[in-house]
């Protein structure tokens, strides 16, 4: 694996954490202040920035390194994570992405503005930093990391690995350090996991780490130790307890475990000079060498003397828990710190092990090969159907070994393609946390106060689909917010609430993804936008529209409301491109609106762009497939729910209501006269906008599974058609686009230029 | 109880003991069980702490049998590296090797 593999994988990650960052940081948007929450947004920066270091990504670093600091005084809860707060860090979050776009694939990061951040970022942390319990502790120094620069310990290159530096045992260093110095001396518990020398890490060079930071003396607890038959030599039994003086504090001893911290059992509290005996608040006392260091570094001492001897090992032990209990208890009556610590070193740990739990394993594989899986599983389901037809016709005397045999054939082709589909089924929350991010740049720029709610993000859908799904998605939401919100002024004058709400929601339904944008902005103004498509000369002056098909008249070329087109949305290339790439995705886009209460679109997406349940019919000679999907119900017509209307349509009686009957033969200009009704079957679909229509076809074949292959590509666009397959006797079948063809139908009651539009 | 009538085996330490090394050493621990045991560490330049436990978890065994167990000739760094993670072993050390 060359550097760029390796650099490849880094960025993925990265994607995935920066979506661990911004869900994270919505959630505590959203009150949530679960210290795992905390956790998970601090890990995922902590990540960015080390993997960042690794590859000598400066600028990613320092960034992210800023950032960090900030997220840690969240996570020692010195700073309260307010509103304020998390937009600046959601911007953070979003300037980190840029950043490492950037470092990818070169592209361009806003300098002022991730100079600003840092700004920003800096200011939180050192404006909350000082109201917070410690003050002759190291944290302020830590909270003002620029200078100090990206680089922790781990990342400068380590010396020479031979090059050891001797641990100081003695303590009379330790009595020499002058009085009138503070240096704070940090209790460190290490424990590795099993995990942190799997990682490449090691135990030896973190403890040297740690002391080169100043005076060290350390206790290796070997109690866990099994004999050597019992052991595995990759498990970790040593633990340390650590013992360092230095003036970098907790801080710098915890920077020496940052990139082994989610490997181990780390706690690290700083014991507090000034207390002596008894527990005070006070922290203006003079420094003394305290007895309990002694005491602790005597640990260190005896305990080098007899580690073999499992008698003196326990005595040794007991008295190092007895001191550290004591160390425990005097620094919890005086220091904070020391609990946050701890707290914050147990939550990461219950975060870690959570996130294990969650994150089941997986592997990454290269989407061609996937692809290239799901194509070979599309022919295997053809021949599999040729195969059936072929038995069938050639069986006279009912073989019905043969029958079954192919029957379950059928069963596992279906079961290896369903397996296989999922294999490419992705949830479509990168895609709407994409979507947060919009929300917030067009709030930034309109001013207006929006707020954006996912429901449903784990739902999941082609992987196709949601690489599709983003640019239309984004559009929407910038009409949504543009124009669909009100100023927050007139909001709060019309007794809303000034900030406006925009809820993308995904959800399954009958073997389609729908998905939902609503805001509670005005709604669609039908009077405007009748009056434009009368002054474009879309419809006639006097045309009768429903307040549907008003709204849908939004999706047509050429068309924005907006009275002035802004930067975002509104230069009248919006909706009806949006439809179009919708259904490009052999999707459907419906629209919903009620004044003043705003408006929703529904999009309605196949799961898949490969395969699809359909029902052959035929059509005039042609052999066409219909989307179950579509379907509601089949019926055959009966002479007396027949009624003619007008000069050439027909309307069917069904359960006592009227639907319009449409010859799919002459839509398609397969005939030129209308099929009488009584011989052929209709198909009840449900159409886009709603309400129902009753397509006429001349006879059903039957229902198969069938996979579609791209007209577009093999051939041309065909209006009224979506795609074509092959069956399973070799020959090319079109696959209906039912909703093209129901809006060639109601096309007649507006121009013919818009049902044109609508279908092309 | 093994034999204390066993012969005395040595087993010289690989320059580097890392990570990778942890689980060749404890094999070769594993074949030496039960006789009295000289290792020589005089070559080590790295030891990391995996390889320590496996060390250690050989002296405790070699306790158990009532075996000898020790360091014939130790390398600097494998001392310090030793001091720094807070084993000790002068116990273990030979007469030779003890300064």
């Amino acid at each position: 694996m060359d550097m760029n593999e390796i650099k490849e994988i880094f960025f993925q990650e990265c994607e995935e954490q920066l979506a661990e960052l911004e869900s994270g940081l919505l959630k505590l948007n959203d009150g949530d202040r679960d210290p795992e929450t905390v956790n998970a947004v601090f890990r995922a920066v902590h990540s960015i920035k080390g993997g960042a270091g690794a590859f000598g990504l400066d600028d990613l670093v320092s960034f992210a390194h800023v950032f960090e600091t900030t997220l840690d005084c969240v996570r020692s809860n010195k700073l309260e994570p307010t509103q304020d707060v998390l937009k600046v860090m959601l911007k953070s979050a979003d300037v980190l992405a840029d950043l490492t776009n950037a470092a990818r694939d070169g592209g361009s990061v806003d300098e002022a503005r991730s100079r600003t951040l840092i700004r920003e970022l800096e200011a939180l942390a050192h404006g909350e930093a000082p109201a917070a319990a410690e003050a002759p502790a190291p944290k302020p120094a830590a909270a003002a990391p620029k200078a100090a620069a990206p680089a922790p310990v781990v990342e400068k290159p380590p010396v020479n690995d031979e090059g050891f530096q001797p641990i100081p045992f003695s303590f009379g260093d330790f009595d020499e350090e002058p009085a009138d110095r503070y240096v704070p001396t940090c209790q460190v518990v290490f424990k590795p996991k099993k995990d942190l020398y799997a990682k490449g890490n090691e135990a030896v060079l973190l403890l040297r780490d740690v002391s080169r930071l100043g005076e060290m003396s350390v206790y290796c607890d070997m109690d866990s130790l099994p004999p050597l038959d019992k052991m595995n030599p990759e498990e970790a039994y040593f633990s340390w307890k650590i013992s360092v003086t230095t003036d970098k504090g907790e801080d710098g001893v915890r920077s020496v475990f940052e990139f082994a911290e989610w490997d181990c059992d780390l706690d690290i509290h700083t014991i507090e000079e000034d207390v002596v005996g008894e527990a005070s608040d006070d922290e203006e006392l003079p420094m003394q060498p305290v007895p309990f260091d002694l005491s602790m570094l005597d640990e260190g001492g005896p305990s080098a003397g007899g580690e073999e001897e499992p008698t003196a090992v326990e005595g040794d032990a007991a008295a190092a828990v007895a001191a550290a209990e004591t160390a425990t208890k005097v620094s919890q009556a005086a220091s904070r710190a020391a609990e946050n610590a701890k707290a914050a070193a147990s939550a990461a740990g219950a975060a870690q092990a959570n996130q294990a739990a969650a994150a089941g394993q997986t592997i990454r594989v290269d989407l061609d090969r996937v692809d290239r899986l799901i194509n070979l599983v599309g022919e295997l389901v053809i021949n599999q159907a040729m195969l059936s037809q072929s038995v069938v016709e050639n069986d006279n005397n009912g073989a019905s070994s043969i029958n079954m045999g192919l029957e379950e054939l059928q069963q596992l082709t279906r079961e290896i393609q369903d397996s296989v589909m999922a294999i490419r089924a992705q949830p479509v929350k990168p895609v709407f946390q994409r979507m947060a991010r919009t929300v917030r740049e067009i709030a930034d720029i309109t001013g207006k106060s929006v707020r954006l709610i996912t429901e449903g993000e784990n739902t999941e859908v082609d992987k196709t689909v949601i690489d599709k799904l983003a640019e239309p998605l984004t559009h929407m939401i910038r009409n949504a917010v543009d124009h669909g919100l009100e100023m927050p002024e007139k909001r709060e004058a019309l007794g809303k609430n000034p900030e406006g709400t925009v809820r993308l929601t995904a959800k399954h339904r009958s073997g389609r993804i729908v998905i939902e944008l609503a805001d509670d902005g005005a709604g669609i103004n039908r009077e405007k936008v009748r009056q434009k498509a009368i002054d474009n000369d879309l419809i006639a002056a006097d045309a009768n529209l429903s307040d549907e098909e008003i709204d849908n008249l939004i999706f047509h070329a050429g068309f924005s409301t907006a009275d002035k087109v802004s930067d975002l949305s509104g230069r009248g290339v919006g909706m009806d491109v949006v439809k179009r790439s919708i259904q490009a995705l052999g999707g459907r886009i419906s629209i919903s609106s009620k004044p003043g209460q705003g408006s929703v679109f529904t999009m309605s997406l196949p799961l898949t762009l490969a395969v699809l349940d359909g029902m052959v019919v035929t059509v005039a000679g042609q052999t066409l497939v219909v989307p179950l999907t579509a379907i509601v119900e089949t019926l055959q017509p009966e002479a007396s729910a027949i009624h003619s209307f007008g000069a050439s349509q027909r309307l069917i009686s069904i359960r006592n209501s009227f639907c319009p009957l449409v010859d799919v033969g002459r839509i398609l200009n397969f005939r030129t006269i209308q099929a009488n009704p009584i011989e052929g079957v209709a198909l009840l679909v449900e159409s886009e906008g709603g309400g129902q229509r009753a397509l006429m076809v001349d006879a059903i074949q039957g229902q198969r599974q069938v996979v579609i292959k791209s007209l577009e590509a093999n051939y041309t666009h065909v209006p009224g058609i979506a795609a074509a397959t092959i069956l399973g006797d070799g020959r090319v079948a079109l696959i209906l686009d039912v909703d093209a063809v129901v809006a060639a139908s109601r096309g007649q009651s507006l121009k013919q230029d818009i049902s044109l539009a609508a279908t092309g | 109880m093994a034999s204390r009538k066993a012969a005395q085996k040595s087993l010289s330490l690989a320059p580097v003991l890392d990570l990778n090394e942890a689980t060749a050493l404890h094999q070769q621990l594993m074949k030496l069980k039960g006789n009295p045991l000289v290792i020589d560490a005089s070559a080590v330049e790295r030891v990391g702490a995996l390889c320590a436990q496996v060390l250690m978890a050989g002296a405790k065994s070699w306790e158990e049998d009532r075996q000898p167990f020790t360091f014939g000739k130790v390398s600097d760094p494998f001392m310090k590296t030793m001091q720094l993670i807070g084993v000790n072993i002068d116990h273990l050390l030979a007469q030779e090797a003890r300064q």
